[in-house]
């Protein structure tokens, strides 16, 4: 099936399946968040009245420019129509697909690790593999999440209808749906998104600042926001931004890359088991990816729950199961059917991808999209879906390095894969973790998917065996370990305040 | 990376040396009216360098690729003015290094008809012939695109217009000169995305550079000998680099230069028997390998029908 009847197909799905919510959410400012301590965490000055002087200067400008629109900028306003945090998760995809490749090998052997501060440069930073993927769609979202429920607060708070409201001689070029326009939620997901990217991305930083800009010239273009409800909703966006840029930069990422001396020991461990212990199968050997990731800071679970979630051991190197598992991917790999090498590329997900996490996002949009929902719902569900996809990774990583578990090709060196094999150990699969939480989530959210969710979940877990990277235990465990990762963003779902 | 002369080069001769002897798509010969010339080659094509764009490296997951083929191909000559020709191969890749899977399968069926139509027979510099071929590829194996370098061929459906200018003398001194155009069909994948060219496309549908090739050869072809060298070059109108470190895709920009040569020889008293041994080097390129290639065959050469002199 071609990817446009898939998308045709899901629309239809999720057209029938989009649980129905007051148009507006008129009470978001009162829902959970997530880093913020409340919505007046970051003040937003009162606006000036419609009246005044200033504010019908402002409207006077949008006249001006709606008279004058080119056909870039009103291609410019249709193009962020379709909603801001749809469009910032786009391109999110795109820069993680752009930034996922490893290292170069240097000639001497040895691997240069990506340099923030040097971005542009070979390796550029980021490396943005599936766990720092994860943890850059999760920040985005989650802030854009926090931001826009603050941005809801105030608007209500204030009540300061849109400019075609206040007059009719400004143009709604986009559909209107009588929300209060001060602080802009384009304006304040543009400030929040693009500050958040700078630091993730920042070899991409004129591309990020562009399209923010684009942003928020089309909201005012549109007819949406005058110039005194997108300079408070920058300003709200931007502080929300520096709040979750703190909690970044103290949240275990810049240690999870771990050292030689951590990678000894968590070998040293495994063999003081009486088991193989996993090493990379590169030439030149490459470093483990991300040794210490399962050390950093969740979002929904605590660091009791993390060491609860971390499942018993992998079978014994040396067991007749083991063996018995290795048998089954050599048989597997070696005898695939098309139908089966199919699923293992679409579900490949490697260098030059969105990676795991990122497809869940494509599977997600359709859905989200077709659901018509205020933007600051978008926000949530896609914070859900993404802050759940990270802490599988935390839970995940925390396994693989805490077993430190060979891959196929490593036991028998017979078993070759018909994907790049991951350089990192083996128990558990990460796919399949991502795609059993974020089937969870989005089962939640959109019920009557919950079949597709739960049948592309089961695909992509088993392409892994297909592929002939990972072995039956690797995913069934996963799987498990996955959906109970994806309970807690449930069960925090909940209770949110947004389904009630 | 093997098969960029599966993209251009036709019929299974051409399939080590870009330019063959011997009735293929892009050499001045033709068959004379009801003569039927078949064969089997077995091609040999291996790297242990590869342009990265243009950076000449290589690769310890990879070591060596070995590329090997066998070609069956068939060309009868409806006029000895029109020729039409097929072909099929089998086609086996494997790495010498590393953790990936081999692959193998049948790949794309050609078939070609190739027309002379303007003709000098007796020219104060010898026999000068003009000739146009129409030639299409089609995928025949479901063989994956998605795994480059070790995917059989880029499961593209092409079409491809070639000129081809041919001077031979009476003593049997030959040059010939020959260009192509190649179209594409999409490729399609098995995923629902990819990056290509520096944008994320959400869709399985890849869009195929079209590819230009010129090809010079010269040689010596009488009384069943042919001996040749010959100089091929490739230029994919499109298409993006290999990305640093990754794995190249079915789109990218793949252009070479290759020098050849090719020997052939029909048996005597075996009645068209013939064998041919060809091998080629690549010596400049982007996203390719730097390939050796060689190929040896055995073709026959038989008169199906005997009323002559078309």
């Amino acid at each position: 099936m071609s990817a446009p009847r898939i998308a045709s197909t899901l629309t239809l799905v999720a057209l029938l399946a989009s649980p129905a919510f007051a148009a507006n959410d008129e009470t978001a400012g009162t829902w959970q968040m997530v880093v913020l301590t409340g919505p007046t965490q970051i003040q937003v000055a009162p606006p000036l009245s419609t009246g005044s002087p200033d504010y019908q200067a402002e409207l006077t400008a949008i006249k001006s420019a709606q008279s004058r629109l080119t056909k870039e900028q009103r291609r410019n306003v249709d193009y962020w129509s379709k909603g801001g945090v749809v469009r910032w998760t786009e391109i999110l995809l795109e820069l993680v697909a752009r930034a996922d490749l490893p290292p170069a090998p240097a000639a001497d052997g040895s691997y240069p690790a990506p340099d923030a501060n040097n971005p542009f440069a070979d390796p550029r930073f980021p490396f943005a593999n599936p766990p720092y993927a994860a943890r850059a769609y999760s920040y985005v979202a989650a802030a854009q999440a926090d931001a826009l429920k603050a941005a809801w607060y105030y608007k209500y708070l204030y009540n300061r209808p849109g400019p075609s409201v206040v007059d009719s001689g400004v143009k709604a070029l986009v559909a209107t749906s009588g929300l209060p326009s001060y602080p802009s939620e384009d304006a304040v997901v543009s400030g929040v998104t693009a500050e958040l990217l700078k630091l993730l991305f920042p070899a991409d930083v004129e591309l990020i600042t562009r399209k923010a800009g684009e942003q928020r010239l089309a909201a005012l273009h549109a007819g949406k926001a005058a110039a005194s409800d997108i300079a408070a909703g920058l300003a709200l966006g931007q502080a929300v931004a520096t709040v979750f840029s703190a909690r970044a930069g103290a949240d275990g990422m810049r240690t999870a890359a771990g050292s030689p001396a951590i990678w000894a020991a968590m070998a040293a461990s495994a063999t003081a088991r009486g088991e193989v212990p996993w090493r990379s199968m590169e030439t030149p050997a490459r470093p483990p990816m991300l040794a210490m990731f399962g050390s950093v800071r969740t979002w929904l679970m605590t660091t009791t729950d993390v060491a609860n979630e971390r499942p018993v051991a992998p079978p014994p190197t040396s067991s007749a199961q083991m063996q018995r598992e290795l048998a089954e991917v050599k048989a597997a790999v070696d005898g695939l059917t098309r139908e089966q090498l199919a699923i293992v590329y679409k579900w490949a997900d490697g260098a030059s991808t969105p990676t795991p996490p990122g497809h869940w996002n494509i599977i997600a949009l359709p859905y989200i999209e077709a659901a018509k929902w205020s933007e600051v719902r978008v926000a949530r569900a896609l914070a859900l879906l993404n802050m759940t996809m990270h802490d599988s990774a935390v839970v995940c990583w925390d396994t693989k390095f805490a077993y430190f578990n060979p891959r196929p090709s490593q036991l028998d060196p017979e078993i070759r894969t018909v994907i790049g094999l991951p350089n990192f150990p083996s128990y558990m699969s990460g796919h399949s973790t991502f795609s059993a939480a974020a089937a969870q989530v989005l089962a939640y959210l959109f019920p009557s998917g919950a079949a597709y969710f739960e049948e592309q979940m089961e695909e992509a877990a088993i392409s892994r065996l297909y592929g002939g990277i990972h072995y039956r235990s690797d995913i069934e465990i996963g799987k498990n370990v996955g959906r109970r990762v994806g309970g807690y963003a449930v069960s925090f779902a909940r209770i949110d305040g947004a389904d009630r | 990376m093997r098969h960029v002369w599966v993209v251009f080069t036709i019929a299974a001769l051409c399939t080590a040396t870009g330019t063959a002897r011997a009735q293929t798509v892009d050499d001045g010969i033709m068959l004379a009216k009801g003569t039927l010339f078949a064969g089997q080659i077995y091609a040999h094509d291996d790297w242990d360098e590869y342009w990265e764009g243009e950076l000449k490296r290589d690769n310890g997951n990879i070591g060596t690729l070995t590329t090997q083929s066998n070609h069956w191909f068939g060309n009868y000559a409806v006029t000895s003015r029109l020729n039409v020709m097929g072909s099929v191969p089998y086609v086996w890749t494997r790495a010498s290094q590393g953790v990936l899977h081999e692959m193998h399968g049948v790949q794309d069926l050609t078939l070609a008809g190739k027309y002379s139509f303007w003709e000098v027979p007796a020219s104060p510099i010898g026999f000068i012939k003009a000739i146009g071929v129409l030639s299409a590829g089609l995928p025949l194996g479901d063989y994956t695109p998605d795994f480059q370098p070790l995917s059989i061929g880029s499961a593209a459906r092409r079409l491809t217009a070639r000129g081809t200018f041919n001077v031979q003398t009476a003593a049997g001194w030959f040059v010939n000169g020959t260009t192509g155009y190649t179209w594409r069909g999409h490729v399609t994948l098995d995923r629902p995305y990819y990056f290509t060219m520096g944008q994320l496309f959400f869709t399985d549908e890849v869009s195929m550079p079209d590819i230009a090739d010129l090809g010079v050869s010269s040689g010596y072809n009488k009384h069943g000998l042919m001996a040749q060298g010959q100089i091929t070059v490739q230029r994919t109108k499109g298409g993006g680099d290999i990305r640093r470190q990754d794995m190249p895709f079915v789109s990218n920009r793949m252009n070479f230069s290759k020098a050849g040569g090719l020997v052939m020889y029909e048996i005597p008293k075996l009645g068209g028997l013939a064998a041919l041994y060809s091998i080629a080097h690549t010596f400049e390129g982007r996203n390719v390998g730097l390939a050796t290639s060689m190929s040896a065959g055995l073709t026959y050469r038989i008169r199906l029908f005997s009323k002559v002199n078309p």
